[in-house]
């Protein structure tokens, strides 16, 4: 029996701010005992422990940036792919009090 | 010819074309392929055409739609950004401006990149030119199919596990990614920043060159940008004598696989491939890997990729940008639009992401994966400090049909699950890596790829260029556009 419960993949979505029908949480549940066993051949490699993970492909010299000035984004420029907008803010609902 | 944009160039400068006659001409063009294969996002209608005495001056691209384009749609093929127009240029498309290319249309691609199939766009599937009833491959599915069909002599695209040279293969055209931070990534959205490359399609390996070496360079807006000298086309030589290629042994051996007519055939024409290799005075030897991590190349990819593109999406949300959302607060509003605009392979991937960043799977599998992913590339290093380049066939299928693609996911550690995953090492190692037209199979395209040391970048072209000048694919057109 598969230790993946209905629950489990909609807590997982759910923290991602997504919502599954049933059909997707259904798709998801039958491919998870399948990713599990794939990530699984991740630990069948030997002497783990002592590999430090690899974040980047390869170590790049960064130098910081020459100081001069950069022109700012207009606001109006940030505003316009937002669907609500008031004055020079984005509007959303109250958040708190 | 082993150019169509110097072709094309020089046509111009003869006076045999205008920027103008050409542009329309293009345009033309995409309208047909586009009413045929559904390459396009966008096709920019109003371009206006710059002079410039740069080599790109006049002709005609296309970008994938993951790259920020100032005033024009530029979606990812996502119902989450379907109305997002930038207000800047990516880096690379700013340096092509600069050069007088010509920005013709965005292309279509699987959804934010999450895809391999080109069939996930929110403007729906797009078809391969070779034969309509089969998938161009992803992500970069319409700048595959642009090149492909002869609208366009290059396009943009981006790799993060093959994205670029699988579509190259399965559409008979050259895909490249250079070294990784080659071309600056600032303006590309991101889906996993750790393997995201930028790279280019074409149909000649002399016009990747060309195009890369007018974007390269390090950019002040991306700290991964790396300073790779502009000198590529100017070193492809012909001459490939005394270079020395490996192929993985124990991923060509057919009895390790389902047996298949179309695999056979697959090795058989990478092997005359390989004579060619020879006959032009290259050493070419097999070498065996560990079979264990050979399995590990996909799920170290799956786990990476799914984990980073869970923290880079996380900011499509509908509030800054994109269809705003319904619901009574700004967490039901962001749900709400990210359930309504991700497709259904999108939230699966984003839920594996989920599920291997919990906190009680993090060190086992995320932390594992980077792990493994070291010893890989420690090992292609090792490889490459022998070896000029790592040779080996691009796929082991032809571009499938429609309705053959499952994105369930079944079959774990199965070798054709290696055979079509392992390219992912390009990206584990920020290696440069091009795919070449390397024949046919039953009537469709296949490649091989080319895959080399960080840096080494004009190497690995020069063998690309010698062994397609040595064979017969070169400026391929598909035969649904012919």
């Amino acid at each position: 029996m598969s230790k993946f419960t209905k629950e489990m993949i909609d807590n997982y979505a759910n923290k991602l701010l997504i919502g599954l029908t049933d059909e997707e949480n259904e798709i998801v549940l039958n491919e998870f005992e399948t990713i599990e066993g794939r990530m699984n051949l991740i630990n069948e490699i030997d002497g783990l422990s002592d590999v430090e993970p690899m974040h980047y492909p390869y170590i790049i010299e960064s130098t910081p940036r020459s100081g001069h000035i950069i022109k700012n984004d207009s606001v109006e420029d940030l505003l316009k792919n937002s669907d609500k907008v008031s004055d020079r803010e984005i509007e959303v609902p109250k958040v708190v009090g | 010819m082993d150019s169509v944009i110097l072709d094309l160039q020089e046509k111009l400068k003869k006076g045999e074309l205008t920027p103008e006659i050409l542009i329309n001409e293009t345009l033309g063009n995409s309208k047909v392929v586009q009413d045929n294969f559904n390459p396009f996002v966008t096709i920019c209608d109003n371009v206006s055409i710059s002079d410039s005495d740069s080599i790109l001056s006049g002709i005609p691209y296309v970008a994938k739609d993951n790259l920020s384009t100032k005033d024009i749609l530029s979606t990812g093929s996502s119902n989450t950004l379907k109305d997002y127009v930038p207000f800047f240029d990516a880096t690379v498309i700013e340096r092509l401006k600069k050069k007088g290319a010509v920005l013709v249309g965005k292309s279509a691609m699987d959804e934010l990149g999450l895809g391999g199939t080109g069939t996930t766009c929110h403007t729906g599937v797009t078809l391969n030119p070779w034969d309509k009833s089969r998938i161009t491959g992803g992500s970069s599915s319409g700048s595959a199919c642009l090149v492909a069909s002869g609208v366009v002599p290059f396009a943009l695209g981006s790799d993060t596990g093959d994205s670029i040279r699988k579509p190259a293969a399965f559409c008979g055209i050259v895909g490249y990614k250079p070294s990784y931070g080659a071309i600056s990534r600032f303006g590309l959205f991101p889906f996993a920043s750790s393997l995201d490359h930028v790279g280019v399609l074409t149909r000649t390996v002399k016009d990747a060159a060309i195009v890369v070496d007018n974007v390269v360079g390090i950019d002040e807006n991306d700290m991964t940008s790396i300073d790779l000298k502009p000198n590529l086309s100017e070193s492809l030589t012909n001459d490939i004598k005394g270079k020395k290629l490996f192929y993985i042994e124990n991923m060509l051996d057919l009895s390790k696989y389902e047996e298949s007519d179309e695999l056979k055939k697959i090795f058989t024409e990478f092997n005359k491939t390989v004579e060619i290799a020879r006959s032009l005075g290259a050493l070419v030897e097999g070498v065996t890997i560990d079979q264990n991590l050979l399995n590990a190349i996909f799920p170290i990819y799956q786990c990476i990729s799914c984990a980073e593109a869970t923290s880079n999406d996380s900011n499509l949300t509908g509030i800054i940008f994109g269809p705003r959302g319904e619901g009574d607060n700004y967490i039901e509003m962001i749900k709400d639009h990210r359930t309504k605009g991700f497709c259904s392979l999108i939230k699966r991937r984003f839920i594996i992401g989920s599920y291997v960043l919990q906190k009680e799977n993090q060190e086992k599998y995320f932390l594992n994966a980077k792990r493994v992913r070291r010893l890989l590339v420690n090992k292609f290093n090792e490889l490459f400090e022998t070896y000029d380049a790592l040779i080996m066939p691009a796929s082991g299928s032809i571009a499938p049909k429609l309705e053959e693609i499952n994105e369930v996911i079944n079959g774990a550690g199965t070798m054709n699950e290696v055979l079509e995953n392992y390219m992912a090492i390009g990206n584990f190692g920020g290696y440069p890596s091009i795919t070449i037209p390397n024949g046919f199979v039953n009537s469709m395209p296949i490649g091989i790829n080319l895959t080399g040391k960080v840096m080494d970048d004009a190497n690995v072209l020069n063998i690309a260029y010698t062994l397609e000048s040595n064979m017969e694919y070169r400026n391929q057109i598909a035969k649904e556009v012919k």
